[in-house]
């Protein structure tokens, strides 16, 4: 289970502290996915650098199974929105990276890749270069080389972002087969209420700098639905997207009245 | 591989150029057009690599410049390199050093190599000692600049996969800069030169520049010429050897297919 109670987050500026997080309370059990949506420059990268080790709370703990969390753990793995492949390395190699980091051997590492790689329909793609994929099978080779790891909770930071629609919505349809069937956690921190929607269990929308719950939403449908596009089209849909946009809504007008 | 005709064209053109410069300089001597004391008909430079082969000189002289070209690039390829990786991992030591680095780097070395006469001897350790030095600004430059710029992301990434900062180094600094130590081969293999033959000019008893120096004095054009051709032949060879390094180095950059 992966935990925040009353996290805070600052750092010194040239006009004194500035905050980012302000006592960030929040969970996500075993076999749960919870998407963390706020506007942007809101501290959403912020607080998943305290899940992986990144960074320490100014205040306040982060957990994972009730554990005080000190730095990078061997139960989490993380997706990032930028693409972190490494140019110099092949897909199987770069499958591998983690498993070496780690040192497994030479056989273990290259078995478990080339498994995954067949999992993930990247067979014949093993000697390419990553510059040579398009952005969805990149994507999908980084989910390979995370999973590669076997961790139990993953972090997503809107790694979907660049990709485009349908590319997305497959992509976002393996990752919440893949969570579910591992019964894994799952935080994804987002900026699309559809992604948030049709991928979480839980909603937790987030309020400008410095960042607060200000809501959490259940999503009783998405884990009924058979596929995101499939959660996409479900009646309650529509409503559950305006109350989280209501939410979010406010936000940006304190925004306004600040700026 | 087939040859394309445009492909052909060029290379006839460039043998043209060649034929022109050979015979027009045979000619303009020959017949009094080009002075003597200036310039050199090809049979004449023939004539002198034959003299200076003769006398036994023209083997070693080329032996020397090669060695002390090939051991300052070697070397001095090798302690940039390492120098431009290592210096970034240690802000402290960088920030106390760079200026003195980027001062001396800033000195024309044409001045310097005296002082690596008096050092090190009128031998080869000298020779080398001057290419060292040029070629170790000529790699550290822009590997230590590559170095600072690297990508954070990929940094983080493999932190958070629990890499500890050996792994860091040799998984994503020593790749990274890959691209730029190719930079810094392909500047320092004619810098390396330089400094050999900048070494052999201010003091030498052998090597090419010594040959030339030695013609020149002599107001022996042929040899001058001579040491010039064979300079430039080492030149293209240098720069061929170090292209021909580029897919071990940055083999990534090469495997380009769909």
């Amino acid at each position: 289970m992966l935990e925040s109670r009353n996290a805070n987050f600052s750092f010194p500026g040239r006009r004194g502290r500035i905050d980012v997080l302000r006592d960030v309370s929040l969970q996500c059990q075993e076999d749960e996915t919870v998407a963390l949506i706020g506007p942007s420059g809101c501290g959403k990268s912020t607080l998943l650098s305290l899940f992986n080790g990144l960074r320490t709370p100014t205040s306040g703990a982060v957990l994972i199974n009730s554990e005080v969390v000190t730095g990078p753990s061997a139960l989490v793995g993380m997706l990032f929105q930028q693409n972190t492949l490494l140019p110099w390395r092949s897909v199987i190699e770069n499958v591998e990276l983690g498993l070496e980091i780690r040192g497994e051997s030479k056989r273990s590492r290259r078995e478990k890749a080339t498994r995954l790689l067949r999992q993930y329909g990247l067979v014949g793609f093993e000697r390419r270069y990553p510059h040579t994929l398009s952005g969805g099978m990149q994507k999908r080779v980084a989910l390979a080389q995370t999973l590669a790891m076997e961790p139990r909770i993953l972090l997503l930071d809107e790694p979907f972002a660049a990709l485009d629609a349908q590319t997305r919505i497959i992509i976002e349809n393996d990752v919440v087969k893949i969570c579910r069937s591992g019964k894994r956690s799952m935080l994804l921190v987002t900026h699309d209420i559809v992604e948030a929607l049709s991928m979480a269990d839980r909603v937790v929308v987030l309020s400008r700098r410095p960042a607060m719950v200000k809501e959490v939403f259940q999503v009783p449908f998405s884990r009924n639905a058979k596929s995101v596009a499939d959660a996409q089209s479900m009646p309650e849909f529509a409503k559950y997207f305006k109350k989280i946009w209501d939410a979010l809504e406010i936000s940006i007008g304190v925004t306004e009245q600040a700026s | 591989m087939r040859i394309s005709r445009h492909r052909l064209i060029v290379i006839a053109g460039r043998m043209l150029v060649l034929a022109a410069i050979l015979t027009g300089a045979e000619f303009g001597v020959r017949n009094g057009i080009l002075n003597r004391l200036f310039f050199s008909s090809p049979t004449e430079i023939l004539a002198a690599f034959h003299t200076q082969f003769a006398h036994g000189t023209l083997l070693p002289d080329i032996g020397m410049t090669l060695i002390e070209t090939l051991l300052g690039l070697a070397a001095g390829s090798f302690v940039g390199m390492a120098a431009g990786l290592i210096l970034p991992q240690l802000p402290a030591i960088s920030g106390m050093i760079e200026p003195y680095l980027m001062l001396l780097n800033g000195i024309p070395v044409i001045v310097i190599a005296p002082l690596f006469i008096l050092w090190l001897g009128l031998g080869i350790s000298s020779k080398i000692g001057i290419s060292l030095y040029i070629v170790f600004f000529a790699m550290f430059i822009p590997v230590y600049t590559a170095s600072l710029r690297l990508d954070r992301t990929l940094v983080n990434a493999l932190h958070v996969m629990g890499a500890n900062p050996w792994q860091i180094f040799w998984k994503i600094v020593v790749p990274s800069a890959m691209p730029s130590v190719f930079t810094g081969l392909k500047i320092s293999g004619g810098l390396a030169l330089v400094g050999a033959v900048i070494g052999e000019f201010v003091a030498s008893r052998a090597g090419l520049g010594h040959m030339i120096l030695y013609a020149s004095g002599t107001l022996d054009t042929p040899t001058l010429y001579a040491g010039i051709i064979i300079l430039a032949i080492f030149a293209v060879l240098l720069s061929l050897t170090v292209d021909a390094l580029g897919p071990i180095l940055i083999h990534w950059r090469f495997r380009d297919e769909k």
